[in-house]
């Protein structure tokens, strides 16, 4: 009996010591965000609900009042309800394994859930709001010269995503709803920088969001998009359709002699 | 009626003598000859379907601003160039099917010329008398890849504005001479209002026309030496096996046309090809930035994977500098098309073969040839595929780093390991007629005169008295020769 | 000429693909390219009344793909009736010519340069010929301006404000710890070779290298954004890493020293533009790059 508990204790140090090592390798130092003051007071119930929930699967990591664990977790006083909404949205967070970038997976809550542990965190420090979104009111044009200076870097042209350094990724955005693009402008989750409305006033988020919801079903008269990723699979279906049936044809019209 | 008309002309130009011994010209029919042709015919739909762009497309670089159906770039400043090529896509009726027409002919025309310079390089078919030949075959390769190069550029979207800019810091690399050529090739610094003038000339008119003379030379050089042929029975060094250019080889180079032409065409209207309108105009001006996942068209990924490969080294002395890019860009290519142009004659060198050849070989006759050719292909399809390192990184979710080191590792390991994989291939297979990756697929048997069957042996193939050959017993009637 | 109905030259049989014959269903080659060229002509049929109609890409790739498909199948399979005789062979016949006349060209080409007068005066024609091709190659000059000093300098001047893409001047607080912008010198927005990028850090991360240390004003640093690999923007910023990235060949850059390539193909830090605060608040620059930005040439140094 003695020995089954310390290898139980064994093991979920070991396991603890890999997930030290592995997400405090990742996680990256809180950013200070201007405060804001538009945010209307949260519900305390809401804000009490969310705190029982954080204590079950965040203060690991995010520490007891969210303060942030050294080489584990971020502080979360002051990232505000945009981030805390765009990343439990998205399924982001909690992550399932030490990741190098959080990725957008199944939602682990409800969206009752989500709105409580938004609100406790948002109660933790001033941070940014949840962005009002209103994509019919930007223009897409602007919207698509904006996300072309700003985005498409790392995003591509088409939102089909592409690589950073260090095995980090801009990730695609088709699955992104206006809200959660708006908040990732504003909070700037992982490696994305972050645009405050200095740099972009709401009416260009407005537009930026109205592009790229365009993008996913952009204007595809020429036939199949071949999944937007450019001369890539260009060249594969030149080859493997287009010469590969020529070459059928030259098999079938010769001898093979 | 057609012996008139044959008369009429006759009498004016004396063609009768030249037409008969064309009509009986005899081509040899193997399909891979007819790679060439499927070039041949996809540069007869690039200069249709080019003419056809011509009339509508502006080369000019004058700033405009958009007003047309597409409703994502309206008011959007660009160069007329990139808004004629909006209202071919969108308000010129069947614009955007010539365009992609254009642009998937311009990809096969390449990849078939890549496919027809390798069969006439592993099988021999250089060698004297073909060495003129091979050298303009060359020559064409290099000036299809730049006028493909200067087309698509000529579009000014943020994709193959970045190439450009590419190609014109590889000028700027060059030593000594860097700053001149590029100022005057592209008309200044980079960028200016000249280029896609220039490129326009050079695409249009300058280019197509050497590709189309060295096209009339490759082919009047082909018919005159007439076309080389496999060996087989019956075939010699001194004669030619195959059908007549009339009716047969005629109707059948033309029936290719329209099956090249249909495949071109169901690709240009079902498949999208270079959506520039998602792309943008270029504006280097604006912050507008190249974007991830940015790669030039499959024909120049070779040069965009080297420069992606090579380590950050470069060469300062003295005040000067040969820039990094210089190697990757301009060496590479240089070295690379220097020797495809002296390779018949390097190899007439090593091999001391100086006889002229009709009969082709079988690439396993030739080892070191094909095995040379094949870690040479290997070493281009390294550096092609490098071109595309940070799209494969985000697709298998590695960095980028790890995916460009092993590529730096490849590019010298590959072609060692498929060098001499191949020559050892080919020698097995010369020596066994066995292929050495999977042995055979069956043996062939005869039955003894006991009734047992025993296996034949392929080299003492010689029959007991009395025993029933087997592959007799198979073969399809024939009916007995008349005589 | 060998051959005969058939079979090769040699007396071996045609192959399946080479012959035409009707196929196990039964239906004879003539009815074969009848019904393809039926399905071609109205497939051409269709493609005038779908642009007529007003146009449809996909449709007319197909339409067209079709018609022109079952003509050039049709005639595939016509070409093989049409050939009765098989393969046939012939000689090819020597390639070299008539050794006499080639004796008799050689002898008339040196009529030309054999005698000693001719031959000196024949060097003279080579000598004018070839300065005249000299001389012709001049106009070349005429197709670009001389480098001069351009790729030595950019549009950037002491006090000149920062404006982003929107032609508004950046304060030194625009940006949030994290963010990044495109910036152009005020009153030379069109100029290509001076865009920068701004990126704000946290002061106290940055390694100032030595005389840059009243470069960045709060954290706010600047840096060429043309690549000097081969000129593209470098327009990627990693936030977490402070990184920024070149798209083309992914040369990677530290922002926290001085933009120093950390990988990839680029040999050289980007060029940093000093930065100062005027008195109401705009980041101006101090001062244009101390080096040449973009790509290297042979006279950069």
């Amino acid at each position: 009996m003695k020995g089954r508990i310390l290898v139980v204790v064994v093991l979920t140090a070991a396991a603890l010591a890999v997930a030290v090592l592995t997400v405090g390798a990742s996680a990256a130092p809180a950013q200070v965000r201007p405060p804001t003051t538009t945010t209307p007071a949260p519900d305390p119930a809401d804000v009490a609900a969310g705190y029982e929930l954080y204590q079950i699967a965040c203060t690991t990591c995010h520490g007891a009042r969210g303060e942030g664990v050294e080489d584990r977790g971020p502080s979360l006083v002051g990232v505000g309800a945009a981030s805390a909404d765009f990343y439990l949205s998205t399924g982001r967070m909690p992550l399932d394994r030490p990741r190098s970038q959080a990725e957008r997976k199944k939602v682990a809550y409800s969206p009752v859930q989500i709105r409580q542990l938004v609100a406790f965190v948002a109660s933790l420090g001033p941070g940014p709001p949840i962005p009002d979104v209103d994509p019919a009111a930007g223009n897409l044009a602007e919207g698509n010269r904006l996300y072309a200076n700003n985005c498409a870097p790392c995003h591509s042209s088409a939102g089909a995503g592409g690589a950073l350094g260090r095995a980090v990724y801009a990730p695609p955005l088709n699955r992104a709803t206006p809200v959660q693009v708006a908040e990732a402008i504003r909070v700037g989750p992982g490696a994305m920088p972050v645009f405050g409305p200095e740099a972009l006033d709401d009416d260009q988020v407005n537009s930026i969001v109205r592009y790229v919801e365009y993008l996913r079903h952009p204007d595809d008269q020429g036939g199949l998009g071949l999944g937007h990723l450019g001369p890539i699979p260009e060249g594969f279906v030149a080859w493997v359709v287009g010469l590969g049936a020529m070459l059928m044809a030259v098999r079938w019209i010769g001898t093979k002699d | 009626m057609t012996r008139r008309l044959l008369r009429w002309v006759d009498e004016r130009l004396g063609a009768s003598h030249f037409s008969r011994k064309a009509i009986d010209k005899i081509f040899p029919d193997h399909w891979s000859f007819m790679v060439g042709e499927i070039a041949m015919y996809c540069l007869v739909i690039l200069i249709v379907t080019g003419v056809y762009l011509t009339f509508f497309f502006v080369p000019a670089s004058e700033e405009v601003v958009y007003h047309g159906p597409y409703k994502a770039l309206e008011g959007t400043r660009m160069s007329a160039a990139y808004a004629s090529t909006l209202d071919i896509s969108f308000e010129v009726r069947s614009g955007l099917v010539m365009r992609q027409m254009h642009h998937w002919s311009a990809l096969i025309f390449m990849a078939a010329l890549v496919v027809h310079m390798c069969r006439v390089f592993f099988t021999g078919a250089f060698r004297r008398p073909r060495e003129i030949n091979w050298v303009v075959g060359v020559t064409l390769f290099i000036l299809s890849m730049m006028n493909g190069f200067f087309g698509y550029s000529l579009v000014d979207d943020l994709l193959s504005g970045t190439g450009v800019r590419v190609g014109y810091s590889i000028a700027l690399s060059i030593p000594i001479a860097g700053e001149w050529l590029a100022f005057l090739f592209f008309g200044g610094e980079f960028p200016n209002t000249e280029f896609i003038t220039r490129f326009y000339v050079l695409h249009v008119l300058l280019l197509p026309a050497l590709i189309v003379g060295l096209l009339g030379a490759h082919l009047a050089i082909l018919w005159r030496q007439k076309h080389t042929q496999f060996k087989g029975p019956g075939r010699t060094e001194d004669n030619i096996e195959g059908s007549r250019l009339w009716p047969s080889y005629a109707a059948k180079s033309v029936g290719l046309f329209f099956i090249v032409t249909a495949v071109v065409a169901a690709l240009g209207g079902l498949a999208q090809i270079n959506p520039v309108w998602l792309y943008g105009p270029y504006d280097p001006t604006q912050a507008s930035a190249a974007t991830a996942g940015s790669q030039p068209d499959w024909y120049v990924g070779w040069l965009d994977g080297a420069l992606r490969i090579m380590p950050g080294w470069e060469i300062r002395a003295w005040g000067h500098t040969i820039a990094n890019p210089f190697f990757p860009g301009a060496l590479l290519p240089g070295v690379t098309f220097g020797v495809l142009y002296a390779w018949p004659f390097l190899e007439r060198r090593f091999t001391k073969d100086r006889e002229a050849h009709n009969l082709l070989d079988r690439p396993r006759d030739a080892p070191v040839r094909t095995a040379l050719g094949m870690a040479t292909l290997s070493f281009y399809t390294i550096l092609f595929i490098a071109g595309g390192n940070d799209v494969l990184a985000s697709l298998f979710k590695v960095a980028p780093e790890a995916i460009t080191n092993l590529f730096r590792i490849l590019i010298f390991v590959a072609p060692a390991v498929t060098f001499f994989v191949t020559r050892s291939a080919c020698r097995s297979l010369a020596r066994d007629k066995v292929h050495p990756f999977g042995g055979s697929v069956g043996s062939r048997v005869r039955r003894t005169p006991s009734g047992g069957y025993e296996e034949i042996d392929e080299h003492d193939p010689a029959p007991e008295v009395g025993a029933i050959r087997a592959d007799l017993v198979t073969e399809a009637y024939r009916p007995p020769p008349q005589s | 000429m060998g051959g005969r109905p058939g079979s090769h030259a040699d007396g071996r049989a045609l192959d399946r693909n080479q012959r035409l014959m009707p196929d196990e269903r039964g239906m004879p080659a003539e009815g074969r390219i009848g019904v393809l060229l039926i399905i071609s002509t109205v497939a051409a049929l269709g493609l005038a009344l779908v642009y007529i109609g007003g146009g449809q890409p996909q449709a007319e790739g197909a339409l067209l793909g079709i018609s022109l498909g079952g003509i050039g199948v049709a005639l595939i399979l016509w070409a093989r009736g049409l050939s009765t005789e098989g393969t046939v062979t012939a000689e090819r016949g020597p390639l070299g010519g008539d050794p006499d006349d080639e004796e008799v060209v050689e002898e008339r080409i040196e009529e030309v340069t054999d005698e000693p007068g001719r031959r000196s005066v024949l060097k003279l024609f080579w000598a004018a010929g070839g300065a005249l091709a000299l001389s012709a190659v001049f106009p070349i000059r005429s197709l670009g301006p001389a480098p001069g000093q351009s790729l030595l300098e950019t549009a950037w001047r002491p006090g000149a404000r920062l404006v982003d893409d929107n032609g508004r001047p950046v304060r030194v607080d625009t940006l949030p710890v994290g963010g990044t912008l495109t910036a152009f010198p005020q009153d030379a927005e069109h100029a290509a070779d001076s865009q920068v990028v701004l990126v704000r850090v946290q002061e106290h991360l940055l390694q100032a290298r030595p005389g840059r240390d009243n470069w960045t004003p709060q954290g706010n640093v600047a840096y060429s954004k043309i690549c000097p690999h081969v000129g593209c923007p470098v327009g990627l910023y990693q936030a977490d890493t402070h990184e920024l990235l070149c798209p083309c060949h992914q040369s990677t850059f530290d922002v926290l020293d001085g933009a120093r390539p950390r990988f990839g193909p680029a040999t050289r830090s980007l060029p940093q533009l000093p930065l100062s605060v005027d008195r109401e608040g705009f980041l101006v620059a101090q001062a244009d790059f101390d080096e040449p930005v973009g790509p290297a040439f042979w006279n950069r140094g």
